[in-house]
This record gives structure tokens, sequence and C-alpha cells, in this order.
């Protein structure tokens, strides 16, 4: 029996006529299986894309990070969709049409809030126009956080909502996400092509070319008293 | 840079000259309200700035309380080399100076939007309505009086 | 709509007569919609915020008899993030990550026109080697975004199904190379916050230059892919050849800038006629066509991104040591203050004039802006289309709204 983020179940008049008919409770039990893995597995998506995020949530529908691997389709129109991806900056003149679109979607949906600025407003919180925040206005599931997040991370937190939506179905909660710990840091899904062909030694080579340059950062934390390592002295004011 | 080089102020100078000062000020030369299309009529027409840039409206306000505006206005004029050609209107709290969307059509929304943020009106524009924020919105946000923390209730 | 007449005697609809007069004699578009003609049947088509061809979140009210649009009233805004405010409240070494969001197809020359009215107003003179690695920067990013922008656009005039879709496939592959690149150099993959008065942060890396060499051969390799995906293409041609026509008068006097402005024949790119960075060094072939509808604005954009190659092959073999920064490391963010007096400078991005006017003495003794104003190339090409778009049809509005390359973050501010 499906439930929502309260635990109270969804009242749906499907349920209600199987149990009138006896000994359909198995039928019933692998027709909803069957329904969680489908609702997992095809969340189509609406994109409420307004700015930056945007962009790099076309990149995660295009060929190096191909969301349609996770079974996800977007498309433009909120009456087909599952899940509404908030990606940007939403204005005091755009959330009335946030809040009418997503009330468009059908039930079940899912809302998820894809970069800084949807997730708290960024460093436009305090302005005039911007809203801190779309949850806010509309009940977000998975938040990404990044200025844009990168593309892989999109899918990983798509793969979060897949989660998400499968407890759900079976009657459960899922639990919060803490802080990654450090060694149990998300693995992106892709990995990154600059990673596979550089060079280890590259890397070295860099670090020794920017201590060389002597901009304040690293030379100084190798070589400073840590007095004025802690931040309490600069040289040039004294 | 300055606002307007030797040659175009040379002949600026020479079109008007009761009206301009003698020396050219970096910042741009400050021009009667009343000469504002002229100037930007002989700009364009006889010195060949028929580029729209931008105009910008800026708000001062002033220690007795009052409000002051200025605003500066820039034409590009497209040959190699190009040059820019900017001049600066002051007004008071009345806060209204001609339109030239009858030279430049480009001032369109550029005008429309000084309008909306700092509240300059733009006498003779055909269409001054707020272009940034919904139409219902109180204040203009880039007056130095306006928080920019203002709340909006429900949505902020 | 005229479902129940026969297929076979209804005779081919009339093709639209499209508008390509001069800017004031074109329909008024502030006319009361009473006062244009009584006898049509109007019918008022709301496009967006929420569309997908809107290359953002911009609204467009279309009064349109049958087909054809009579009158369009655009509505911008639904993305004023205040930035102007903002920029009066923080100092100008604060200023950069801020505007890396305005144009956000192309960050990096949003960084190098707002650092670059800063420097011109302190009479900061940049070091050779950040000029060279600037000019490289802006055009790579040139590439980038114009790669962006193609996809998108096929996208608009061809849709997912007709085939727009591979081309934007083909277009994102090259474009993650350029975007690897300065994820190299700066570790973001944009936003990159690079720029800073005065200089760059970021030394090129090792290796970085023969990587850039790579990717600029793998982008010429597969630039005639598009010829032949787009120029050799029936469908895109008819899509956009003497759609949305704009002549040379009328795109100066709208303001329109860039490739926009080259495409309806005005020979202007301040790359040429007021140099910055690098450029009087390399010297820029201008792309120029005259036609000025969408082909010709796929034309230029196509070639520039030739000259971009150019540009970067010219400058990648030997950019000059020394250092990267002008000014010294800035310890405390406060310490570059701009005194009193008023300033514009511009550099022409991959979408125009992006201008910064700057009057400085603001807070704490000159450390933010008194009032700082950016001139966005897309508000203008985004004002033209109540000129340009009467006598379309609403197809035609698409591929328009798309061939001028508008990014909404840049209109709202």
């Amino acid at each position: 029996m499906a439930v929502d983020e309260s635990g109270r179940p969804y009242a749906h008049p499907l349920y209600d006529t199987l149990d009138h008919f006896p000994g359909l409770s198995l039928a019933t039990t692998s027709l909803d299986r069957l329904l969680s893995w489908s609702a997992t597995n095809s969340l189509w998506i609406f994109p409420m894309a307004t700015s930056c995020c945007a962009i790099e949530f076309m990149t995660s529908a295009a060929n190096r990070v191909d969301i349609d691997q996770m079974g996800a389709v977007i498309r433009p129109t909120p009456r087909h969709c599952d899940v509404m991806v908030v990606a940007g900056t939403i204005t005091v003149k755009m959330a009335p049409r946030v809040k009418k679109l997503w009330e468009q979607m059908p039930e079940p949906k899912w809302c998820i809030a894809m970069g800084s600025c949807a997730i708290s407003g960024d460093f436009y919180r305090d302005i005039y126009s911007v809203i801190p925040g779309i949850d806010t206005v509309v009940p977000v599931d998975v938040y990404i956080p990044g200025c844009p997040p990168n593309a892989d991370q999109v899918l990983v937190g798509l793969k979060r909502l897949q989660e998400k939506v499968e407890l759900h179905r079976r009657g459960l909660v899922p639990a919060r996400d803490g802080r990654p710990e450090h060694d149990k840091m998300i693995d992106p899904a892709i990995g990154r092509v600059t990673d596979a062909d550089r060079d280890a030694s590259t890397t070295e080579q860099q670090l020794a070319a920017s201590r060389d340059l002597g901009l304040g950062g690293n030379s100084r934390r190798a070589s400073d008293t840590p007095s004025s390592r802690q931040g309490g002295v600069d040289e040039e004011a004294t | 840079m300055a606002a307007l080089d030797a040659d175009t102020w040379a002949a600026l100078r020479g079109a008007f000259p009761s009206a301009l000062p003698i020396d050219a000020d970096p910042s741009g030369p400050v021009v009667p309200v009343d000469l504002h299309v002229a100037v930007a009529r002989f700009l364009k027409e006889s010195l060949g700035f028929t580029m729209y840039v931008t105009v910008v409206a800026s708000h001062w306000p002033q220690a007795d309380g009052s409000d002051r505006f200025e605003v500066a206005t820039v034409l590009r004029r497209p040959s190699n080399p190009s040059v820019t050609a900017a001049w600066r209107l002051q007004i008071g709290p009345e806060a209204e100076v001609p339109t030239l969307f009858p030279l430049f059509a480009g001032a369109d929304w550029q005008e429309r939007e000084q309008f909306d943020l700092v509240g300059v009106r733009f006498t003779g524009h055909p269409d001054l309505r707020r272009l940034m924020m919904p139409e219902d919105w109180e204040g203009h946000p880039l007056r130095k009086s306006y928080a920019i923390d203002t709340p909006h209730p429900p949505w902020r | 709509m005229g479902s129940s007449t026969s297929h076979g005697a209804a005779p081919p609809p009339p093709a639209p007569t499209r508008d390509v007069r001069p800017l004031r004699m074109r329909v008024n578009p502030f006319l009361d919609i009473d006062q244009y003609d009584p006898e049509a049947d109007l019918m008022a088509l709301n496009m967006g915020p929420q569309h997908p061809s809107t290359h953002g979140v911009f609204r467009i009210k279309l009064f349109i008899d049958g087909e054809v649009v009579v009158k369009a009233v655009p509505y911008p805004g639904y993305l004023h993030r205040g930035v102007e405010k903002l920029c009066e409240k923080l100092t100008f070494a604060q200023l950069v990550p801020i505007v890396d969001k305005h144009d956000y197809v192309a960050p990096m020359t949003n960084e190098q026109a707002i650092v670059r009215v800063v420097e011109e107003a302190l009479k900061i003179e940049v070091p050779r080697r950040a000029r060279v690695l600037r000019t490289i920067l802006a055009e790579l990013q040139r590439i980038a975004s114009h790669l962006l922008w193609l996809g998108t656009f096929t996208l608009d005039i061809g849709g997912t199904i007709g085939g727009g879709a591979s081309v934007m496939m083909y277009t994102f592959r090259e474009r993650e190379l350029i975007l690897d690149l300065f994820e190299m150099l700066t570790g973001a993959r944009f936003h990159y916050n690079t720029h800073t008065p005065g200089g760059n942060r970021h030394d090129v890396p090792v290796g970085w230059p023969e990587r850039v060499k790579k990717v600029c051969d793998v982008i010429a390799a597969r630039l005639p892919e598009y010829t032949a995906a787009c120029t050799d293409n029936d469908v895109f041609d008819l899509r956009s050849r003497g759609v949305g026509v704009i002549d040379a008068a009328t795109a100066l006097e709208l303001g329109l800038s860039g490739p926009n402005l080259r495409a309806s024949g005005v020979d202007h790119d301040l790359r040429r006629d007021a140099p910055y960075h690098a450029y009087d060094e390399v010297g820029v072939n201008v792309a120029v066509a005259t036609d000025g509808d969408c082909w010709a604005r796929y034309i230029v954009r196509m070639a520039e991104m030739e000259e971009s190659l150019r540009i970067v092959r010219l400058l990648i073999d030997d950019i000059p040591q020394g250092p990267i920064t002008a000014l010294k490391p800035v310890k405390l963010h406060t310490q570059i203050k701009v005194p009193a007096g008023q300033h514009y400078a511009a550099i022409d991005t991959p979408r125009g004039e992006l201008g910064t006017y700057l009057i400085g003495g603001g807070a704490e003794k000159g450390a933010a802006a008194f009032r700082l104003k950016i001139r966005p190339p897309s508000l203008h090409a985004m004002a033209a289309l109540p000129w340009i778009l009467p006598g379309n049809t609403v197809s035609d509005v698409v591929a328009i709204l798309g061939s001028l390359d508008p990014i909404m973050g840049e209109v709202d501010r």
C-alpha cells in the first residue's frame, strides 16, 4: 500500500475495489510490485528550467551523461510528467507560475530542487525579487547541491528519488541524507573523461607550479607561523 | 576612457556653443535637458553615431532629503575605429526626461527598464510600462532608499 | 480549422507575405489591438514563460490571424534577480562570480566585461600573458556558445523527433571538450571566477596548450559535419531562409550587436574596431552576411567558429612568459577602490556588445560601485521582436526567436 510522506495511505479507489474480492490479495501484491517497478524506472521529467542550471540539465540529457539510461524522459508539459526539476533561480514574478504548473501535474508527483538557487536562493537570497528557495512554494523531495551541479550529479539525485519512490510504494519513508562521510562519498555514475587519461605526474607538476607562483594561498600556508596562519595579523597592515 | 573623444567634443561644442561648458568632463558633459534630443539627433545625423548603446539612470539622494537623478546616454559609431559618445542629464525630483524613442527604436526597452528600476519617466515614450518587475510592484528597486531585502508577501 | 474540407480540392494556402520593410515603415507595434484590421478574426496566443522554445523564461503574447502574427507583445523579467542592486553592495573583487550568472552560456566573457571596466577606470595595464590567455579563453568560449546555439536552434526548427536533436547531440559532444579545457584550467565546468581586476587567477596548467590544440583539431574536423547536417539540409534551408529579415539600418537603430548585427550587413566588430585583450596583435577577420535573415545569422556564427579556431591556434603556441596579474594578490577584498567618475567599457561577446557602465565612488570609500549598469546584447535582440514578428507565421516565431540567440539571464539580470 502506498503511503505519502506522513505515512498516510493514498486513498486510491482501486485498492478499495480489489479488497472486496477474496483471493485477489496475492495478485494485487504482484501487481503492486509491478507498478512500483514501472513507476520507479519510468520517471518523466518536467524541466522547470530557468537559468544556469538549465544548461547543465540539458547536458545531463545530452550524450556524455545520458539521463535516458535511468528511464527518464524529458517532456516540457506538466500534464505528462511525474517529476518537476526546478533548475535555476525562481523570482517573485515566476513563482505563481511555478505553483500553477506544479498543480497541473497529476498525482503522484515529486519535485527535485537542482542547484543552490532553487535550494536556498544562493546569493540572490536577500534580493527583493528572488524567493528564498523553491521549498517555500512547492514540497521538495530531493535537493541536488551545486552551482550548478555537475551533470552526473543530476543522475545521482534522480537515483535518490527512485529509491524514495520505491520505498514510498512499499510503505516506508526513507531516512534523510546526512552529510556524506569522507570515505563514503557518492561516486559519480559515469567517470569524467578528463580523469581517465590524466597522468598523475601532471597533477604533481601543477601543484608545484602553483606553489612557485607565490600567489598567497599555498606558499603562505606552507611557510607561515601558526599565529599568522589563523588570520590574526596582516603583514602589510602592521 | 573619456566619454567623448576630442573630435566629437569639438564638433558638439561647435554645434551648441552657448549651452555646453568649455572643457569636456571626463565623465561626459552635462547637457541641459531641453537640448537632450537635439544633441542625440546631431550625433546621429551629423557625426554618424547610429548605434544605440544604453541609457543609465541613477538616483542621488541629497543631504536635505530631496532626490536628484542623473541620466547618462551612450551612443556608438559603428566604424573602424569605433568610438562611443556619452552625455549626462541632471534632473530634480520631478524625474522627467524626453525620450529618444523617435530617434532610436532600441531605446524602447532600455528606457522602460530605467523607468521600472529607477523611476525616471521618459516623456513621449509610446509604451512606458514596467519591464522587469510585475505590473503591480510598488517602488523602484534601484533607488538608494529602496532596501535590497524588501519583502514581498506571500512569495518572499 | 477547416477539417471538413476534402483533401484533393483544397488549394495550397497562400504563402504569408513577410515584412522586409525598413523599421519606421513597418507595422507600429504599439497600436492598440482594436486599431488593426477590424474584420480580422484575431486570437491571442500566450507563449511562455515556461516554454521549451523560448530559451529560458520569456513570455510573448501573440495576436494571430489564422497562422499569421499580427502583433507581438513580449514580457521579459521572469528572471530578474536584481544583480545591479547587488553590485552596489559588493566590492569589485566580489563581483566576478556574480556576473558569471548573467550570460550563463558564455561566463568567461561576462567576467572579462566587468573586469575590463574596472581596469579602464583604474588605468591598470594588464600583463601580456594575461591578455593572451584572455583572448584564448574568449574565443574558446565563443565556440562553445555558438555550438550550444546551433544545437538549440536546430532543436527549435527541427524538433526532437524531426532530426534537430541529433545536431544537438553532436554540438554538445564538442562543447564538452571545451568545458573540459576550462575545467582543467579553473576547476569549474562553468562559473569559473578566473578573472580578476588586473589579470587572471589561474595560470596555464602543464599540458594545457597541447590539449587545446588537440581539441581545436577535433572541432575543426567536425565542423563540416554541421555543414552537412544543416547547410545541405532542405528543411533547414526552408525554415531559415528569408525568415525574420532585419535590414542594416533597422539593426543599428534597434541596437542589435554581435552576430545578429553582422548578419544584417553591418561590418562592425568590437574585437577589430575597438581592440581589447590581444586582438590588436592577431587581427580579426569579421564575418559579415547581407541577407539579415535566420540563414544569415547561422552562416555568420559558423564562420565565427572557424575564425575563433584560427585565433586560438595562432596564440596557443607561444603564450608569453611573465606575470599573470598586474596587481598584487588582493588580501582584503576592499583594496580595489574606484573613485567617483563614470566609465563605459564594452567587449564583443558571442551575443554582441556586452558593456558595463560604472559610476564609481560608492560605499566603503569607493570599494563598491555607486551604480553599475550592464548593457546586455540579448535585451536589444528581444526588443526587436515586436518589429520583426508581424507577418510571420507562428512556427516562424520559434525560428526567429532562436536565431537571435537570447539568454534570459542576460536580458533580465
